[in-house]
């Protein structure tokens, strides 16, 4: 049988590889999808096992570790325990980079990281450990040298991956881990004296019974200041959450594309055998079973299915293994190396077995027909022509009546086109979106381009540079909620109308009118449970506390939507001295490098005005990069399904082109049916791809990214416009290819068919 | 004068011992006015002779000439102009297109591209002349043999070709539908046209001015 099939795909090698074409790029489409969606999904759990990382890890005001100690060693399910010393706001800059947030880390006992390069700090003088992301940021590698806060300089021994984080630059916080003995050492501390510490790390006995010891953590630490605690689960939660919607994309577009293989596949199968009916009269007639039968189809077709589809998921996983690995070097995980090959290697059977279903299932319903009848080569389906509300005449509009005539393939076309449309339309809005995230202030609500630090006194001089059209002074003061001093809170503060500068989607309520309100970001109101008609009560940085009664909640992006757009009296009651930033709206057109001149002379060296991430830029740019490689991924998809389409019909059809031919129809008049059939599935699928993303997955996919702002996933209007055009343009290519093939044979060879 | 000539036509279908020559050096010749029938065995090579004068295949050796046109060697985009110009085909199996009417079949040719004007008129006065009206208005499916055949003789006449050849046009039709399907390559012939007709029905090689027969690939 295995024979048979073999000698199948040799007597008509083209149509094989036709087949595997389409196989293969669905299964590149599977293969990236699975290299990104399983590193996604196992990476927190490989790099948490690699890293030793803790059950809970619990953060605190600075203690003495004996009295720390003495709380711990009690909890019930522990297995171990260590302390560290996390001092913040440090200076660190090493390689090419600077900044003053670092945060230097003494360390002792169990790490709960996982050392990637070099080795660890063992106690030895001048030696640290950092931070995979900061070493990656800044170009700083094993035995180079960082200066480090107050310890100066010291030399990198080892790169670390600590997976309770997201790596920098993603998160802001870059770390230095130093050997607690050192400092010690170094810091000449009396026998039997110890650092305070503000970090435990806790692994369990038992970690699904971690509830437990938290359980009895938080009764018994009343005499520990300000603690909390950060469990493993909740982590993989965080990054699950994000990673989700990446995942989620993935697989479904990756189902997508298997699906669309297996149709055309099936529809492909389902003309093959249409041809070779008379020669399954002939099997059955000598008694070859119909179980014999379908099994020649099904193995020739999952033979091509192996080969393609170890290819195109060979292929697909390459192309994917370097972005998803900066993705998961982003979020602090480890690539999945060669645990990812048993799961390609699952999805090359399935793959195998799906399509040898696929082509298996007409063989089979064929060769259930009576055999005199296969003998006879009676048509499989009813193929009664019917009439068609077409304009008549136009060779165009022939072609668009051969492709409908098979309706079930030319609706199981149409459904591939549009929904490979509407995600090629996603795909370009999400890298449209995430670029402008990282560029554009307007995609944030932010109507100003420049910020100078200025005193105030300075804005009637800054209106009068030419090119600017408004400028505001703009305080920004970070505090936290007063019930909940673990939620962070940024006041913005406008003098007058905020929306001059900042127009943040209002979700509900009005703007503020007076100094003792406040229109606060969604995310803020999610965090902390409140709505209009609350107040909002804020720990500010200098001590005090000011009182806003929210009128709004607005759909902010910055800090996820953790602000609050406030008047400046109550921030500048409690502390004078606020400095404010002088924010500065450009005329469009305008020539911002010479207004950066001007406000140079003024004093102030002018920031250009980035998106919500500027910070995540590389990260961003990987998104993207990733999210354009999948939309052409998903335009050869388009091509092969249209192709594919064509030439079933044209290989169906090749009588009515024969005669086309035989009358005198020149090439250019067969490329016309043959684009006319195209164009009759392309056309109606870009209209409908508009549609379906326009009104389904564009706000389905914002709301799943946050529900805090307002992100528009909707293509541009080029966008749309590309994607349309490109259909069409695939269905002229896909007709021509065809067109080419038809006419390459005599007409006769098409006439004596029949 | 003479519409189609052809001298020393061969055709070899197969290879090494399978090869068979089904034309050996066949000559022909057709005037204007003229219905010629050729006869012969199944397989004797009768269908491929109308194909290679057609221009639908081409001959390993030989020389045709339609209209006093020389169309051996040529190459296909030209001889699609030919085709396009001077001949039409009547298949035994009517070739209508299933999706198109009666008269969207008739009228297919004169929609090409490069057919002279009046070839829309022409077709639609063919229809009501040959009383396809009511037919012309039907899908294939819903009409008779004889009136498929019918209108495939329609369309081969739409575009007024000098040269008019029919493979087996009553093959597959009862002998009343065969009778009228005759009548109208007589008439075709007799409007100065050559009709050049393959057939094994008695009936029709009565209707022709010319009996040839095929034999071993040469015509007697």
């Amino acid at each position: 049988m295995i024979g048979a099939a073999v000698e199948r795909l040799r007597a008509a090698p083209r149509r094989a590889v036709l087949a595997a074409l389409g196989v293969l790029l669905a299964s590149a489409m599977a293969g990236a999808a699975i290299a990104v969606g399983y590193g996604l999904h196992t990476g927190f759990d490989r790099a948490a096992r690699d890293a030793d990382m803790p059950d809970v890890i619990v953060r605190f005001r600075p203690d003495r570790r004996p009295a720390v100690d003495s709380i711990l060693r009690r909890l019930p399910n522990l297995q171990a325990r260590s302390y560290r010393t996390q001092v913040d706001h440090r200076q660190v800059a090493g390689g090419s980079g600077a900044t003053d947030n670092g945060s230097i880390v003494l360390v002792g006992g169990r790490r709960g990281y996982a050392i990637v390069d070099g080795r660890d700090v063992d106690g030895r003088a001048d030696e640290a450990v950092i931070d995979r992301g900061m070493a990656r940021e800044w170009g700083v590698d094993v035995g180079d040298r960082i200066t480090a806060g107050f310890l100066g300089s010291v030399r990198v021994v080892g790169i670390a991956v600590s997976p309770d984080n997201v790596a920098f630059p993603l998160s802001s916080v870059p770390h230095v881990y130093v050997s607690n003995a050192w400092i010690e050492r170094l810091a000449r501390l009396p026998p039997g004296r110890q650092f305070f510490v503000n970090e435990a790390l806790i692994w369990a006995n038992d970690p699904k019974a971690v509830d437990v010891l938290l359980q009895q953590a938080r009764a018994t630490s009343t005499g520990i200041a300000n603690v909390r605690f950060l469990t493993r689960s909740g982590v993989r939660v965080l990054i699950d959450s994000a990673a989700g919607i990446v995942i989620a994309l993935l697989v479904a577009f990756s189902l997508v594309a298997l699906a669309a293989a297996g149709v055309m596949l099936a529809a492909g199968a389902s003309a093959d055998v249409q041809r070779r009916l008379q020669t399954i009269g002939i099997q059955r007639a000598i008694g070859v079973s119909r179980t014999a039968v379908a099994a020649e189809y099904g193995i020739a077709a999952a033979l091509v299915g192996l080969a393609a589809g170890a290819i195109g998921l060979t292929a697909g996983a390459l192309a994917a293994s370097g972005p998803s690995t900066r993705l998961l070097e982003a979020l602090n995980e480890q690539p999945p190396g060669a645990a990812l090959l048993p799961v390609l290697g699952f999805a090359v059977v399935a793959i195998a077995l799906l399509v040898g279903v696929a082509a298996a299932w007409p063989a089979w319903v064929a060769a259930g027909r009576p055999t005199v009848a296969l003998l006879r080569g009676a048509e499989l389906g009813p193929s009664r022509a019917r009439r068609l509300p077409l304009a008549a005449g136009g060779f165009g509009a022939l072609g668009a009546r051969l492709a409908l005539a098979r309706r079930g393939r030319a609706a199981a076309t149409l459904v591939v086109l549009t929904v490979s449309g509407a995600v090629i339309l996603l795909m370009l809005g999400l890298a449209s979106l995430v670029t402008a995230l990282r560029d554009d202030p307007g995609s944030v609500g932010k109507r100003y381009q420049l910020t100078a630090n200025l005193d105030p006194s300075a804005l009637p001089a800054v209106r009068a540079i030419p090119g600017v059209a408004a400028a505001g002074t703009r305080y920004v003061v970070r505090g936290a909620d007063s019930f909940a001093l673990g939620e962070p809170v940024e006041l913005l503060a406008f003098d007058g109308d905020h929306t001059r500068f900042e127009d943040p989607p209002l979700a509900s309520g009005r703007r503020v009118r007076a100094d003792d309100e406040a229109e606060i970001g969604v995310g803020l109101a999610q965090a902390l449970g409140i709505g209009r008609g609350a107040t909002l009560a804020v720990q500010l940085s200098s001590g005090g506390e000011a009182r806003f009664r929210v009128v709004g909640t607005v759909r902010a992006l910055d800090q996820d939507g953790r602000v609050a757009y406030v008047r400046p009296r109550q921030i500048l009651d409690d502390d004078p001295g606020a400095a404010p930033q002088i924010v500065i709206r450009v005329k469009p057109g305008a020539d911002q490098a010479a207004i950066g001149a001007r406000l140079r002379d003024l004093g102030s060296v002018a920031s250009a005005v980035g998106g919500a991430t500027t910070r995540n830029g590389d990260f961003l740019g990987i998104l993207a990069t990733l999210l354009r490689v999948v939309a052409a991924i998903d335009a050869l998809v388009c091509l092969c399904a249209l192709a594919q389409s064509l030439a079933l019909t044209a290989r169906e059809r090749r009588p009515t082109l024969a005669l086309l031919r035989a009358t005198g129809a020149p090439a250019g008049t067969v490329g016309a049916v043959l684009a006319g059939a195209g164009l009759a599935l392309a056309l109606p699928a870009a209209l409908l791809a508009l549609a379906l993303e326009h009104w389904v997955l564009a706000p389905l996919v914002g709301d799943l990214a946050a529900g805090y702002a307002d992100l528009s996933a909707r293509p541009q209007g080029g966008q749309a416009a590309l994607v349309a055009a490109g259909l069409v343009g695939l269905a002229v290519a896909a007709a021509a290819w065809t067109a080419r093939r038809a006419v390459s044979e005599p007409p006769v060879a098409g006439l004596r068919e029949e | 004068m003479t519409v189609v000539s052809a001298r020393g036509l061969v055709k070899t279908y197969g290879r090494g011992r399978a090869a068979r020559r089904v034309l050996d050096g066949a000559d022909i010749d057709a005037g204007a006015g003229e219905l010629v029938a050729v006869v012969g065995r199944s397989g004797s090579g009768k269908s491929t002779l109308l194909h290679v004068l057609g221009a639908l295949d081409r001959p390993e050796a030989g020389t045709i000439e339609v209209a006093g046109e020389r169309i051996d060697g040529r190459p296909e985009r030209e001889l699609t102009g030919v085709r396009r110009r001077k001949v039409g085909f009547v298949f035994q199996f009517f070739h209508l297109i299933p999706e198109l009417t009666g008269e969207e079949n008739v009228l297919l040719p004169a929609r090409l591209p490069g057919v002279r004007n009046g070839a829309i008129a022409r077709g639609r006065e063919l229809i009501a002349e040959l009383g396809l009206t009511d037919a012309a208005r039907r899908l294939p499916h819903e009409l008779s043999g004889g009136e498929q055949q019918r209108l495939a003789v329609a369309r081969a006449l739409v575009h007024d070709p000098p040269l008019v050849l029919a493979d087996e046009p009553t093959g597959n039709l009862d002998s009343e539908a065969g009778t009228a399907v005759l009548a109208l390559l007589r008439h075709a012939a007799s409007d100065g046209r050559a009709v050049v007709l393959v057939t094994h029905d008695e009936a029709a090689t009565a209707q022709a001015d010319r009996v040839l027969r095929m034999r071993d690939g040469r015509l007697e």
